[in-house]
């Protein structure tokens, strides 16, 4: 916020020029619970009811209160902005007119006037208002709740904020020009106002820049989760159909078949079972990596804890394999079931990778209070332009399979302080090395979490 | 379709759950069915016998549907290729269009509507196609399957002899030049293997084969088209031929 501040000090700013272009300030006094009453822009921004930000009227004016301490606004300055109004009142015309005559000069601002002259002759009794208000106040709730509309609203219409920046240095500009020529009175007096004048510009456009901050952040956030959903769906959507398809055509098989045996049938019905339990599991692994839970961090050896993994995973006869454990390795300290999920997703990859056989070897080292086991397979190996993304949800060249393994794998291992790296050579094979805690010799059963 | 015998179809699956399930439906309507749950294995049935359908998975381990079907269209190109694909896309659906499959259906695939696509694609009628220039041939393939024939492609004379053994067709096109003979020795052998089949001459040397010509005209050759075809005529002249064979109308699709 410091930041911000002084940068619309240095080089102050303008906007208004769009604000109440689709709304009346009406609208929130009628609504005044909703900084962003659904129905506004009514038919013209999309996504409209979307842009609520997470702060309701009375948070803002808490906000706007916040920036006016910061600035050191205090009753006297408004008392001289108020008091220099009916001097200025005259010059705003020439102003606005100037304020439009500029915008026209500058395609990046000039484009989201999309209603030609009809529209400007609003908005300049729009900006006439604003001005208004500026120089009268009161600096109230429903003044701040304004300000903030204006930065809502030149996300919607796409008006970058440099374009507010640089209109409100004009118009500050402006009225200080006119405050300049026409004051009479004492000098020192003068000088305060000014300093009111531009305090006051600053703290509006510190409240207009927040809100088109925080507005442009939702909706970036809104089409990033967009993205990923569409991502997951991809996913999840061929593994899903696939048992489906096998469900759906058993039960066609059921309702149509002419000769049906009474074992083609129980076949049938079995299949379908086998299928809706293949489609559950696809479900439990998304969710399952959604919640991970905390990680028990005990001592336990390695080298059992892979050999188990490999017993529950069979390997072909075509692959052989070679532990090379060194035999005074250090336990482990991390959450051995959690890293027995990780060394399983790794030994399902190497059995993929070799569907012709291989070698399949695990070998460990110890240095510096970290264990480092390798998992080696003489497979078909990983094209360089997947090796960045095998670590990614969802991403996988397997033909079945969700594309989890690995991102699971990398997921467990940040949790229990360990890590995973990958290397490979496309034809000859996959090294993959994961690096976890060693156990201090003192505190073998000491149990962090 | 193959003479005398069940109408073919090749279901190839990595799922082997599925393959049964197509195959038990397909089975129980009168189908001869094989499986086969990855490309290579797909391909050593391919090459044992002709099918008529081919249903294809895209994504398989092995290999993927579309290379799959690359292979069977080099070794049976009369094969209808139906491809069934959790991914069908805008972008995978126009490839395997594009590679001369048929149609491609979503996964969960849509029972009625794949056997009917499954009648249909029996009912398109055979073609043979007989000539020693194989842009030709290519370029035919594409065109009579995009207008629903099952073109089947020969360089010469003993690749036709080839094609004769199990198949019917509706109609032959046969260029009168080959490297290994003339065409009216292929005509002859049609009228040998496929007294039903209706033919079509086809040749660029108006003048010199003339005599050639009228020979095989007198003993009973349907039509002559003289390259560079009249594709319209040509299409045309098929439809009337396949028609007049007293079989389904073209494959509509």
């Amino acid at each position: 916020m410091a930041g911000l501040l002084a940068r619309s000090c240095d080089s102050p700013p303008y906007a208004v020029i769009l604000y109440g272009a689709r709304v009346g300030f009406i609208v929130c006094r009628l609504l005044p619970h909703y900084p962003f009453p659904s129905h506004w822009g009514q038919g013209q921004g999309q996504g409209q009811g979307q842009g609520r930000p997470a702060m309701n009227f009375d948070d803002l004016f808490r906000r706007y209160q916040e920036l006016q301490r910061y600035v050191g606004w205090s009753g006297d300055d408004a008392r001289r902005v108020t008091a220099i109004a009916p001097l200025l009142e005259p010059c705003l015309p020439a102003l606005i007119d100037d304020f439009y005559d500029e915008i026209e000069r500058h395609p990046g601002a000039r484009k989201v006037i999309t209603g030609g002259q009809a529209q400007i002759e609003r908005l300049k009794g729009t900006l006439r208002n604003w001005l208004r208000e500026l120089l009268h106040g009161p600096y109230d709730m429903h003044y701040v709740v304004r300000r903030w509309r204006v930065g809502w609203k030149h996300v919607d219409i796409g008006l970058d904020q440099v374009y507010t920046n640089v209109a409100l240095s004009r118009l500050r500009r402006g009225l200080l020009k006119a405050h300049e020529e026409r004051w009479q009175g004492d000098l020192g007096e003068a000088l305060a106002t000014r300093r009111a004048l531009n305090m006051l510009f600053d703290l509006d456009l510190a409240i207009i820049e927040d809100a088109y901050q925080t507005e442009y952040l939702a909706r970036q956030q809104r089409s990033e989760r967009l993205a990923t959903i569409g991502q997951v769906a991809g996913g999840v959507a061929h593994e899903l159909r696939n048992p489906l398809n096998v469900v759906k055509t058993s039960v066609y098989y059921l309702l149509n078949a002419r000769q049906p045996t009474a074992a083609k049938t129980a076949e049938h019905l079995q299949r379908i079972e086998k299928h809706v339990m293949l489609a559950d599991g696809v479900i439990t692994a998304m969710s399952s990596f959604a919640k991970m839970p905390v990680p028990n961090l005990r001592p336990f050896a390695v080298e059992s804890c892979l050999r188990e993994v490999v017993e529950n995973n069979p390997l072909p006869a075509s692959v052989q394999v070679v532990y090379g454990f060194p035999p005074a390795l250090p336990s482990a300290l991390a959450d051995r079931d959690q890293v027995a999920i990780v060394f399983g997703n790794l030994v399902r990859n190497a059995r993929d990778a070799m569907p012709n056989g291989g070698l399949l070897t695990f070998s460990a080292s110890s240095d510096a209070g970290l264990i480092a086991v390798t998992v080696a397979d003489t497979g078909t190996g990983i094209a360089p332009e997947h090796l960045h993304h095998i670590m990614e949800p969802l991403y996988s060249t397997k033909a079945r399979g969700l594309g989890l393994g690995l991102a699971l794998a990398r997921a467990i291992l940040e949790k229990n302080r360990g890590s995973v790296q990958a290397a490979s050579e496309p034809g000859k094979g996959s090294t993959f090395t994961v690096r976890l805690l060693a156990a201090l010799e003192a505190q073998p059963e000491e149990t962090q979490s | 379709m193959t003479i005398g015998a069940d109408p073919s179809i090749l279901v190839v699956d990595d799922d082997a759950d599925i393959c049964r399930n197509l195959s038990d439906i397909l089975t129980d309507l009168g189908y001869r069915v094989d499986t086969a749950t990855g490309g290579r294995a797909a391909l050593e049935l391919v090459r044992q016998r002709p099918y008529d359908v081919a249903l294809l998975d895209l994504k398989m381990p092995d290999m993927d549907g579309l290379t799959l079907y690359r292979e069977i269209k080099k070794l049976q190109a009369d094969t209808v290729a139906i491809v069934v694909s959790a991914y069908a896309s805008g972008a995978v659906t126009e490839e395997a269009l594009n590679v001369g499959a048929w149609q491609v259906l979503p996964k969960p695939v849509d029972l009625h509507r794949l056997l009917r696509l499954v009648g249909e694609a029996l009912d398109q009628p055979l073609v043979l196609v007989v000539d020693d220039d194989a842009d030709l041939c290519k370029s035919l393939w594409d065109l009579l399957r995009e207008r629903g024939y099952r073109v089947c492609v020969a360089h010469n004379e003993k690749e036709a002899a080839e094609h004769f053994q199990g198949k019917a067709f509706r109609v032959v096109l046969i260029d009168l030049k080959l490297p290994d003979g003339d065409g009216g020795a292929v005509f002859r052998l049609v009228r040998r293997n496929d007294p039903q089949a209706r033919t079509i001459l086809i040749t660029g040397h108006r003048s010199e084969m003339d005599q050639l010509v009228q020979q095989v005209t007198t003993e009973g050759v349907d039509a002559v088209c003289y390259k560079p075809f009249d594709m319209a005529r040509l299409l045309d002249l098929l439809q009337r031929l396949c028609k007049r064979s007293d079989a389904e109308p073209a494959g509509a699709r």
